[in-house]
């Protein structure tokens, strides 16, 4: 451990740490190398002092409190005397499905999906400016996303908890944004469904999903359409195929106009279009931190121990361009002798590298990214 | 020597007959200061007596409908007494010193303001939600003082199904009314807690007084305590309450969960609560108001716990051997417990 440390002790001589708003009324907290314990109830009164504390200590894990209070260092939650905190979404890729699976390049694109959902929500639903929304890589696995808006700061954690049930459709009721209409004929009833997509809220979204997604069906090939209405959970080939047949350029106008015939197919796709709709925020079982109103981020600029990358900003408008391997990355490409323990292949710096096990001379970026991922060894 | 008798026009259209209905206006509270009566006048005086009576009929009917019901307003006495009326009520609810009437009464006011405001226009409605600190705009109310005061235990308040566009919440007259209905339950709860009634208060009410306390101990003991076994929860139930225990933060949909099922085996509100009061946001007023609410202690509509196939759609099930064709999280409970 001691060639991280050393290594991040250099990064801490002249860190580029993104101080939060309010620096005196945060708590922080660290973790230090060769210790398991967080060391919490620490506040600061300027950047400086800060800054002292990153040289002295070098942290492992460095964070600070998403609330704000009277006395951040006091040791309960009720002497610290809470004032508000800031809005924080977490996305992480420990929950999303099948991720084992991925490199850690392609696991953080399948975050980088999600992260692209939620602020569509952010900014057309919750009406926030772009200027509303700070996006941080989050040095690890995932994205952090901050919202330092006035009307959310003392939201409690019930409200909070409405709000991330709204990104993640949970509660969502299908009744209340889709309409049921009976119409009747001689002698029977014909079931037509009917969607608004020029409405607000999940009642829209789920329109415009519906119609997106019978558009997508329709340009395809036969072949390739029931393949793809077969993904849908439920839908077995007889009814993607009834779906597909069905799909008339008459009927695809109708979609468009809201107005859906086959009510009893139709209805199986509903659910598992709004799955996909929503925001995979975190395991459902898991607590949801969002609705935390006291927990602790890891601070903007500050380095992750487990990967001795930056938590850095993103710029909302240039997701896409965002690459952690390259815009993370603090370490210069002075040559290091390391020893890898696993084979790997990865793309860092722009560079591809494929690596056996045994000794390697490396640059040293993608020595501290092996060595702090437990990969290699100095 | 009638007093009271002066007209006047506060605001286009606030006048006298809508502080009748609406006597917690801050207007109102300065129309009857104006009027240059002192307690002695109040509670002592004939001339009051119709309020004073009134004022009685207000908490009595909190108490026993949660509701104040309308009272004829055809000229300016009738709503000088009913305004008076308001202040009296109060006075007799805190004397009463029953946190139970405090928060009964406190909706009633509010839902009696709710039944009026329904039949009003839309500019009095958003002045009057202006007054209480709530901004509405037409229809349409910002997201944050939306969840602030929307009854979000019943699904269909829930934000995921509002009309959600631009930060702001789409709703009909009548939602708008019932946010501020909670708007000024709130605020008259919490001016109730911080006042104390005048020692002949006591004194003129104590018949009224201790009818009230009377029924309000009844009230309680009407409500049955049948022996609880948490070792045969379900273990979606048993998660919530371990969790919710330890300080965790339950989801809304859990806590909805959890508390319509702990009513359901007949758990008392005091018990729940204990369950939610290691919750690092843990307040207790708001926590005992939702599950007053929830479980229809205070208002009528009693929830039900929800069915296995929605708990699974909430993500809380996590299924033991005995919850093999159980389709209700109250049939495992009954199953075991014989």
């Amino acid at each position: 451990m001691n060639f991280l440390r050393r290594k991040f002790y250099s990064y801490y001589l002249q860190p580029r740490i993104e101080f939060p708003d309010r620096i005196e009324r945060r708590e922080y907290a660290f973790i230090l190398f060769n210790e398991d314990t967080m060391h919490r109830h620490i506040s600061f009164s300027s950047k400086e002092a800060i800054l002292t504390y990153f040289k002295a200590n070098v942290p492992a894990h460095a964070y600070y409190s998403s609330a704000y209070y009277r006395i951040p260092s006091a040791s309960t939650m009720k002497e610290k005397q809470w004032m508000g905190a800031d809005l924080i979404f977490d996305l992480d890729a420990d929950h999303l499905p099948n991720i084992e699976n991925l490199t850690y390049e392609e696991t953080l694109q399948e975050v980088k999906k999600e992260l692209l959902k939620l602020i569509s929500f952010l900014t057309e639903d919750f009406g926030f400016g772009k200027q509303d929304i700070r996006i941080y890589f989050s040095g690890g696995r995932g994205y952090h996303c901050h919202i330092s808006n006035k009307s959310v700061l003392e939201l409690g954690s019930q409200e909070r908890r409405e709000i991330v049930d709204y990104i993640t459709a949970r509660g969502l009721e299908i009744k209340e944004i889709v309409g049921e209409r009976s119409i009747y004929k001689d002698r029977y009833i014909d079931k037509r469904i009917e969607i608004y997509p020029d409405h607000g809220g999940w009642k829209g979204r789920i329109a415009r999903g519906i119609i997106n997604f019978f558009k997508q069906i329709k340009s395809m090939e036969r072949e390739d359409a029931i393949k793809e209405l077969m993904k849908i959970e439920g839908i077995g080939e007889k009814t993607a195929e009834a779906l597909y047949d069905a799909l008339t350029d008459e009927r695809m106008r109708r979609i468009e106009k809201g107005m859906i015939d086959q009510a009893s197919e139709f209805r199986r796709i509903v659910k598992p279009l709004i799955k996909r709709l929503a925001v995979s925020l975190h395991s459902e079982a898991d607590e949801p931190v969002t609705a935390d109103i006291k927990r602790l981020i890891r601070l903007p600029g500050s380095l992750h121990g487990k990967t001795g990358l930056r938590v850095t900003k993103v710029d909302i408008d240039a997701i896409e361009d965002f690459d952690p391997l390259t815009h993370a990355v603090v370490f210069g490409d002075n040559m290091i002798k390391v020893n890898v323990e696993k084979p790997i292949k990865i793309k860092m710096m722009e560079n591809v590298y494929e690596l056996k096990k045994g000794v390697a001379t490396l640059p040293e970026y993608l020595a501290v990214f092996l060595v702090a991922r437990r990969m290699a060894v100095a | 020597m009638p007093p009271i008798l002066f007209i006047f026009i506060l605001f286009n259209f606030v006048d006298l007959f809508k502080l009748a209905k609406y006597p917690f206006m801050a207007e109102a509270k300065e129309w009857v200061k104006e009027q240059k009566v002192n307690i002695e006048e109040i509670l002592f005086d004939e001339l009051y007596e119709r309020a004073r009576q009134r004022g009685i009929e207000r908490v009595k009917q909190a108490l026993e409908k949660g509701i104040i019901y309308d009272t004829p307003l055809i000229n300016d006495v009738d709503c000088a007494m009913e305004i008076f009326s308001y202040p009296i009520a109060r006075m007799l609810v805190v004397a009463v010193e029953s946190d139970y009437l405090l928060r009964r009464y406190a909706l009633a006011e509010a839902k009696r303001a709710y039944e009026n405001m329904k039949n009003e226009e839309e500019d009095f409605i958003s002045y009057l939600a202006k007054e209480l600190g709530v901004e509405v705009n037409g229809e349409k109310i910002h997201f944050a003082d939306y969840l602030k005061y929307a009854p979000t235990w019943d699904m269909k308040w829930k934000l995921v199904n509002r009309e959600l566009k631009n930060g702001y919440v789409i709703l009909s007259k009548n939602e708008v009314a019932r946010l501020i209905q909670e708007a000024i339950r709130k605020k008259i709860y919490s001016e109730l807690s911080y006042i104390f009634a005048p020692p002949e208060v006591k004194k003129v009410f104590r018949n009224e007084i201790i009818a009230i306390k009377s029924r309000i101990a009844f009230k309680d003991k009407s409500v049955k305590m049948k022996e609880v076994k948490a070792d045969y929860f379900p273990p979606c139930i048993k998660s919530l309450v371990s969790a919710a225990k330890s300080g965790i933060n339950v989801p809304h949909v859990g806590r909805f969960t959890m508390v319509t099922f702990l009513n359901a085996i007949g758990m008392s509100i005091d018990e729940i609560l204990k369950i939610f009061s290691s919750s690092p946001d843990f307040n207790e007023e708001k926590t005992r108001y939702q599950i007053e609410h929830i479980t229809g202690r205070i208002s009528s509509t009693v929830y039900a716990p929800p069915k296995c196939d929605t708990i699974r759609t909430w993500g809380l099930c996590y299924p033991d051997e005995y919850c093999r064709g159980i389709k209700h999280p109250l049939f495992y409970y009954r199953r075991r417990r014989k």
